[in-house]
């Protein structure tokens, strides 16, 4: 088979840039910004029953947030008359901002995790959508507060053979999962650290920033909290501390690649939020969080103050990705051994999403 | 009285690039009058109003020269037939 060329969909804070390399190649190709002065957090590719369908959420400040699809890799975008995403009347809330856009297990199954902290799901490939009502009468959602970014549901991880099976991670209230496909939501934060509250190990009220599934063990997540590193190996049920020989346990986004490795970027605490030391290093695992080894290989090391956001981690195959609030870019091709700037003055980097094409 | 409403530029791309849009016929509020703007260009109502029905926080609506904000809102009524509306100076 043919290798494959990469996609990245990078939102940032001024509208999403695509960049396209050809296979075997090392020259990027960058577009945008589409939506130019509106800010996107989240954009998805769905190359599902051959679509080649480009997802992204751009959200105005001014008029709203709303999801757009292009059909032609970004050379145009649809702007429905009404918008996609919108918040039942009977809640009373509006929709401020749309974070994750995934895919269920069927494919014309899509998720979109918002804020206020809900969940949307279409079955009709994105026609349309509706609020999930399950986590939405959830008894904890009423006590759920938000952080620092507001109160989102903005991180959703489904199975790809189990459409019952979803996994969500909110800021702050925690990890929440359903076995039934979302009727029902169980809270699963079980060793998961709340330094900020007086019961530091709540059923739920954690600040989780990011989860991310190992690509071949089903049951093995790891987690990037405000403030600590786990490991699950039991479906994201019960959380293990893995923060040994890391510079600190702040942080924010966090993938793994198709080797296993997992891969981190540190920041020196929620008081300063950026790099330690000034020394932009990405912490790598290949041991599943035992021990951690930095990674500095083409990153600069002197001056480097840089904010990496909770989904601006990305990984496809053994290539791995992230964007800074300073917006420069960064990719590796050799599973973090070493690192290229790819674009060193994009807007802030709200995501980044990779795939093979 | 016919009003006519004048959008933001930002606005052009839910109003099929007008930036002025006369509306005849006879308005009591601020209400009456967007759903009449609706009519035309429905792409503009979830960009104006929240799903609560209410006006976008950083938009602005000014009746004459006066803030329906300050006022009541959508059901402030016309009392001049120049209708504005602006995006707020916020944003970052």
């Amino acid at each position: 088979m043919a290798e494959k060329g990469t996609l990245l969909l990078v939102g940032t804070a001024k509208g999403l840039f695509i960049l396209q390399r050809a296979a075997g190649t090392e020259k990027w190709s960058i577009v945008g910004p589409h939506f130019a002065g509106r800010a996107v957090y989240s954009a998805f590719y769905d190359e599902r029953k051959g679509r080649g369908d480009l997802w992204a959420a751009a959200t105005s400040w001014h008029f709203g947030a709303e999801l757009l699809k292009s059909t032609d890799m970004g050379a145009t975008w649809d702007e429905p008359e009404r918008m996609r995403i919108k918040m039942p009347a009977n809640t009373k809330k509006s929709l401020e901002n749309i974070w994750q856009i995934a895919p269920g297990a069927d494919a014309d199954t899509l998720y979109v995790g918002a804020q206020p902290a809900s969940l949307f799901e279409s079955y009709d490939g994105g026609e349309t959508f509706k609020l999930n009502k399950g986590l939405w009468v959830h008894p904890h959602r009423k006590k759920w507060t938000p952080g620092f970014g507001g109160l989102a549901v903005h991180t959703v991880i489904t199975d790809k053979k189990d459409p019952n099976d979803i996994k969500i991670a909110i800021s702050t209230g925690g990890v929440y999962q359903t076995a039934d496909g979302g009727e029902n939501w169980q809270v699963t934060n079980t060793g998961v650290k709340a330094y900020f509250l007086p019961d530091q190990y709540p059923e739920f009220g954690q600040c989780v920033h990011k989860i991310a599934r190992h690509p071949k063990k089903k049951n093995t997540y790891f987690l990037q909290n405000h403030h600590g590193v786990y490991r699950s190996r039991d479906g994201a049920t019960t959380w293990q501390e893995i923060e040994s020989g890391l510079p600190s346990n702040f942080g924010f986004g966090i993938t793994v690649s198709d080797a296993g490795s997992v891969f981190i970027v540190p920041l020196d605490s929620d008081g300063k939020r950026f790099t330690c030391e000034g020394k932009l290093r990405v912490y790598r695992s290949r041991d599943e969080g035992k021990s951690w080894e930095p990674l500095a290989k083409g990153l600069p090391q002197k001056n480097a103050y840089e904010v990496i956001l909770r989904d601006s981690v990305a990984s496809v195959g053994n290539n791995i990705f992230f964007g800074t609030k300073n917006g420069k870019l960064f990719g590796s091709g050799d599973d973090g051994d070493s690192w290229k700037l790819i674009e060193g003055s994009l807007p802030e980097i709200c995501c980044v999403k990779a795939y093979k094409i | 009285m016919s009003v006519t409403v004048h959008l933001s530029g930002y606005l052009k791309p839910f109003s099929g690039g007008e930036t002025e849009i006369a509306l005849p016929g006879e308005y009591a509020t601020v209400g009456d009058v967007l759903d009449s703007l609706w009519q035309q260009h429905l792409r503009l109502r979830d960009r104006i109003l929240a799903e609560t029905g209410e006006i976008r926080q950083h938009v602005n609506i000014f009746v004459g020269s006066d803030d329906v904000k300050r006022l009541k809102g959508l059901q402030t009524s016309i009392k001049s037939n120049e209708i504005h509306i602006f995006n707020a100076v916020s944003g970052g």
